[in-house]
């Protein structure tokens, strides 16, 4: 059986139902920029501190991050815009509220927003699971408020999650969570009601801690093209999913937005790509692949050797 | 304990040897070094026993996050899921046979995978429980010996055999595990980052070989602790083992390296692997090979161990 917190069944990559992806694409790919808010003072929590450097507040962390809003996304606006690309945005909520001209730009290029919680300095780890629930519905009527849309997914407030969390989400009415690492592929996730997929998410091919960790924009360039590349070549035998995660107050620097077009070049000159979001991804997932993927991990649950005898 | 300024080592587990003062080893036909590449296939638990212990600082996920840490829980299960794949085929691709480090939670929870691994052709070795519980001066000897014997355990139900190998979960041990390694069957361990060459370890019972694992080219030491770009790491284990193989004229040598599906099997990671077995493959005296083959070997030539 599977291990816990028992939400995946084991599938392994060279042994599932095939992936078809839109017009026979091999690579399914979401630009994820995380828009976000840290608050200046945010509400103390017994287990982590997004402010560790000084005594609150710490104004160089907060103004790092809050560059992003007035300056780095504008850039990098215009750089989605170059490529015509459609971006998955990972969004703190209350962005609409604090700076509706952020909210408003998105809002007017169709961007996909997926919750990234509301404040990126509220998380969900210490919720009870009304307070969890009640998130979720602030999270949804906050979402429909400025854009009229359902949420389809979220990627947890600064990756916090509880143990509840799949469950909760699904109840709301959410397709898809982007905390799963473990995969290039979407997978179904046990809950219990309803029904859930992972679209994975990157914290490998993702600007805060690649920069964070002594690498600089070519090697993220790099990384990124290498990554698209391998994932290309396997693509054919199935779909695969590719994730760049971004964040406007790193890559929508001046001095690395050359390398981010650098990037979005590679993804719109290359033949086989589906360039997409993470709820299409998910939905295509839901109504094309999920019930094979269920039933085929039942024989693995039944069948050690997963249905294919000894 | 008071320091014993005496001769050699401050511990029983081997023998003081500088490596000049060696009698040769020569690999068969005339190889120069011996290649064992070390596949690690490591659960990393949701929720450990209340005593288990973990390192401090783990690998993987993003930074250290309350629980529960969605992100490096999964992110240490792509290794699993997906890199393990890519890592087999590009060993396979090189001609590079595979030691494949399987701790037992993985054995008993993956069975499906630890199979395919056997089937394969790789070489199953012992890998404790779970990179969450590791072996430790703080786990007292029953529950050590339990341990050892659970990972054994959950092998021999793959392959029908006692592991010739083994790697503990994050290198760690207490003072008594390779005695009790040795005492349970297993013939070689990796976990001492010591020496370019096997050598014997002293067991009060049965027979074990060191097989030093190379600490600098291991994927997690040089791309996670370290945080060398993948160029820089490439040309370390690439010019490790040209100067080993070079060396290796005058008395064989050995390359242990450990990799983790999880990290260097990632999309992006995966070609500088491929990058680095393609040159040092085109060496002319490597002999790529099992931890067994090569402990085998190094017993044969009676080298003692």
């Amino acid at each position: 059986m599977s291990l816990a917190p028992h939400r995946v069944d084991y599938l392994p990559i060279i042994d599932r139902p095939r992936i078809e992806w839109p017009g026979g694409a091999r690579v399914a790919c979401w630009v994820a920029p995380n828009v976000e808010h840290y608050e200046y003072l945010p509400p103390r929590d017994n287990r982590r501190n997004p402010w560790p450097r000084t005594p609150w507040p710490d104004v160089q962390g907060y103004g790092y991050r809050d560059y992003g809003n007035r300056a780095g996304f504008w850039r990098m606006l215009e750089a989605f815009d170059r490529f015509d690309l459609r971006a998955t945005v990972s969004l703190n909520l209350a962005v609409f509220e604090h700076y509706p001209e952020v909210g408003e730009a998105m809002v007017e290029r169709d961007w996909e927003v997926m919750s990234h919680g509301i404040y990126n300095t509220r998380y969900l780890h210490d919720l009870s699971e009304d307070e969890e629930r009640e998130f979720y519905r602030d999270c949804i009527d906050t979402l429909a408020r400025h854009t009229g849309k359902p949420l389809l997914g979220m990627l947890g407030p600064a990756v916090s999650n509880s143990a509840r969390t799949p469950d909760l989400m699904a109840e709301a009415g959410l397709l898809y969570h982007a905390d799963w690492m473990h995969d290039d592929q979407p997978v179904p996730i046990m809950v219990e009601t309803g029904r859930l997929v992972s679209v994975p998410y990157t914290t490998e091919l993702n600007d805060v801690p690649v920069f964070l960790q002594h690498y600089d924009t070519d090697e993220f360039v790099a990384m990124a093209k290498a990554q698209l590349d391998q994932l290309w070549r396997e693509g054919e035998q199935s779909g695969r999913v590719f994730c760049l995660a971004l964040h406007p107050y790193l890559m929508g620097m001046p001095h690395r937005i050359g390398q981010l077009e650098e990037i979005f070049d590679h993804l719109r000159s290359k033949e086989g790509l589906w360039l997409t979001t993470a709820g299409e991804i998910a939905q295509h997932f839901l109504d094309h692949h999920y019930d094979d993927f269920v039933a085929h991990a039942a024989r693995y649950r039944t069948d050690p050797a997963g249905g294919k005898g000894a | 304990m008071p320091a014993q300024r005496t001769y050699g080592m401050d511990h029983d587990h081997y023998a003081w040897s500088p490596l000049p003062a060696r009698p040769v080893l020569r690999w068969p036909d005339g190889k120069q070094l011996a290649l064992c590449v070390t596949v690690l296939l490591e659960h990393y638990e949701w929720e450990p026993p209340a005593d288990a212990y973990s390192l401090r600082r783990p690998s993987g996920g993003i930074f250290p996050l309350p629980a529960p840490d969605f992100i490096r829980l999964t992110h240490r299960e792509y290794g699993h899921r997906v890199g393990i794949f890519r890592v087999l085929d590009t060993l396979a691709a090189h001609g590079v046979p595979a030691t494949v480090a399987v701790d037992a939670l993985t054995a008993e929870h993956y069975p499906w995978l630890t199979r395919h691994c056997h089937e394969r052709g790789a070489e199953l070795i012992g890998h404790g429980v779970a990179a969450t519980q590791l072996i430790t001066s703080k786990m007292s000897e029953t529950d050590e010996r339990a341990t050892i014997a659970r990972s054994l355990d959950a092998l021999r139900a793959i392959t029908g055999a006692t592991p010739a190998g083994w790697l503990s979960p994050e290198g760690a041990e207490s003072a008594r595990t390779p005695a009790l390694l040795a005492e349970a069957g297993v013939r070689y361990l990796c976990d001492w980052p010591n020496d370019e060459q096997p050598y014997p370890m002293t067991v009060p019972s049965g027979t074990l070989t060191a097989l030093p694992m190379f600490l600098e080219a291991d994927d997690e030491f040089a791309l996670w602790t370290r945080r060398m770009s993948l160029p820089q790491w490439t040309a370390l284990v690439v010019d490790a083992a040209r100067r080993l193989h070079d060396d290796g004229a005058t008395t064989g040598r050995l390359l242990v390296l450990n990799l983790r599906p999880w990290l260097i099997g990632q999309p992006f990671r995966i070609g500088a692997l491929a990058e680095a077995l393609a040159k040092i493959m085109q060496l002319s005296g490597v002999w790529a090979a099992t931890g067994s083959e090569i402990a085998q070997w190094y017993r044969s030539q009676g080298h003692g161990g």
